[in-house]
């Protein structure tokens, strides 16, 4: 009998594969509904997520954690500016200037309205960068909460974002990653409107594609 | 009990073709793994390859169209742009139709396929797409060696076949040669997406402007290559980085793999029904 049930078991395993690719309508998790600062005007429910346009990025329907624990979607930071980047916080040298990067592109901006724009970064060591970790991580480098994302998943839906920002990382056995440093400009309906490439470039035209947005 | 087995496979019925091959699966070889030098590796050598199961054709035309009945989300007109171009199976009708050319093309591989969608058929046949690693480790063989690297003949038909022009219909997949393994056309037919595809070119942090759109290639990337003889690897690693997720080209097919830990059966976590 053990037999014939190990069939149904592996079936069921596959459906899941096939039938997430098919259902769109799915909503986002309860609780990214707690999370109101990820999301303009309120929850995000699934005729949000019927308005994303071809070239959203919120076209990706995978789990996400936040910081804080919460559970989203990447459609919840719909409705506002983002400016994305990828790092991971045992990375010693190109993260934290990253992260200086986009401080620096933040108090650039002093013209437009703070809660228009949000910030968010994604880990690539998803394995390392628990919620918990990334918190940590936060607090030390002074990330405050309301601009402020730090997003973890799991490693495909990690590759699925980064190959839509662009980024190539390649995982060493002593658990470096190499990787390319681009920030990312979202407009609020999750398109890319701008890349900065580099490290330590002037925040000038990124923060001219902001300002187009909001100005 | 028998109620419940019914429920799941009625709502199996997607994929259940390709999941009812319990041991191996149904043209899907085995690649016993190892070792091997990567033309662009990481500095401390050869990489491991874990034995791995993988298709021993590229995906054909039929095939897709088959997976595209089940997935009409991924249908010619319908995909997202974000996750297909505005070439994603330029060389059919529309829909789900091959159209005129069906008959000199369903068992060819199917090309002008996105990253995305290649993806997309693999997971629901219960598998995924190789790695970089795993590609290139296979395609080391020629017909009787796993590791014919060191072979000048099968090196040259190698460059010889990148050299030629893509004919006007592919041939069938049977076509392409067998390797060791049993894998056909991994050199031959067409190039093929990989998993990790953008994982290509990257030597090491200190590169602080890695990235795609800047021509690394044509300057200190090429002085990292492992093995400058290796001018078939080059062009892969190349091709490979010049292309985004939904890109769709004429000559980019894929084949999908399966992890060995995967295709034997465990008892996993109780589905939920």
């Amino acid at each position: 009998m053990k037999r014939y049930l190990t069939i149904p078991i592996l079936l069921s395993l596959a459906l899941t594969a096939c039938t997430s690719d098919e259902s769109p309508s799915s909503a986002p998790p309860e609780t990214a509904a707690h999370a109101a600062h990820l999301t303009a005007g309120g929850a995000a429910g699934p005729e949000s997520l019927g308005t994303v346009t071809d070239m959203s990025l919120y076209n990706l329907e995978s789990d996400w954690k936040t910081q804080a624990g919460e559970s989203i979607r990447l459609v919840n930071l719909k409705g506002k500016v983002q400016i994305v980047a990828m790092v991971y916080t045992s990375c010693t040298y190109a993260c934290p200037r990253i992260v200086a990067d986009l401080k620096r592109i933040e108090t650039s901006l002093e013209k437009v309205k703070r809660q228009d724009v949000g910030i968010v970064l994604v880990t690539m060591d998803p394995a390392n960068d628990t919620p918990a970790q990334l918190k940590t991580f936060a607090a030390a480098n002074k990330l405050e909460a309301d601009r402020w994302v730090l997003l973890t998943g799991e490693d495909a839906a990690i590759q699925e974002l980064a190959v839509l920002l662009n980024m190539k990382y390649k995982k060493a056995p002593n658990g470096d990653i190499a990787h390319s440093n681009i920030i990312s400009v979202l407009n609020a309906n999750g398109e890319i409107i701008h890349q900065q490439e580099g490290l330590g470039v002037e925040p000038d035209e990124t923060v001219k594609a902001i300002e187009g947005l909001l100005l | 009990m028998l109620s419940r087995l019914l429920i799941v496979l009625m709502m199996a019925g997607v994929c259940y073709k390709a999941q009812a091959q319990k041991s191996l699966p149904q043209n899907m070889v085995n690649v016993k793994g190892g070792t091997f030098v990567p033309l662009y590796g990481d500095e401390n050598g050869p990489v491991e390859v874990q034995s791995f199961l993988l298709d021993a054709y590229p995906v054909t035309n039929a095939e897709y169209a088959a997976f595209l009945e089940k997935n009409p989300k991924w249908n010619k007109g319908e995909v997202k742009k974000i996750f297909a171009d505005e070439n994603y199976l330029r060389h059919w009708a529309n829909g789900q139709n091959i159209g005129p050319d069906a008959g000199k093309i369903s068992n060819s591989p199917v090309v002008n396929v996105s990253w995305f969608a290649a993806k997309a058929y693999c997971e629901c046949q219960g598998k995924r797409l190789p790695t970089v690693a795993e590609w290139e480790y296979t395609a080391l063989a020629s017909e009787t060696k796993a590791n014919a690297a060191n072979d000048d003949k099968f090196y040259q038909r190698s460059l010889d076949w990148y050299s030629q022009p893509n004919p006007k219909y592919l041939p069938p997949v049977q076509q392409g040669f067998r390797n060791y393994y049993g894998a056909y056309g991994m050199i031959g037919l067409v190039w093929e997406w990989t998993q990790d595809f953008n994982s290509a070119l990257l030597i090491g942090e200190s590169r602080s402007d890695a990235s795609l759109d800047r021509q690394l290639f044509c300057g200190s990337g090429s002085s990292g290559a492992k093995d400058v003889k290796n001018y078939v690897a080059f062009m892969r690693y190349a091709f490979r980085s010049s292309l985004k997720a939904n890109y769709t080209v004429g000559n980019l097919g894929f084949r999908c793999a399966q992890s060995k830990k995967n295709a034997s059966i465990k008892p996993a976590k109780r589905p939920a029904i």
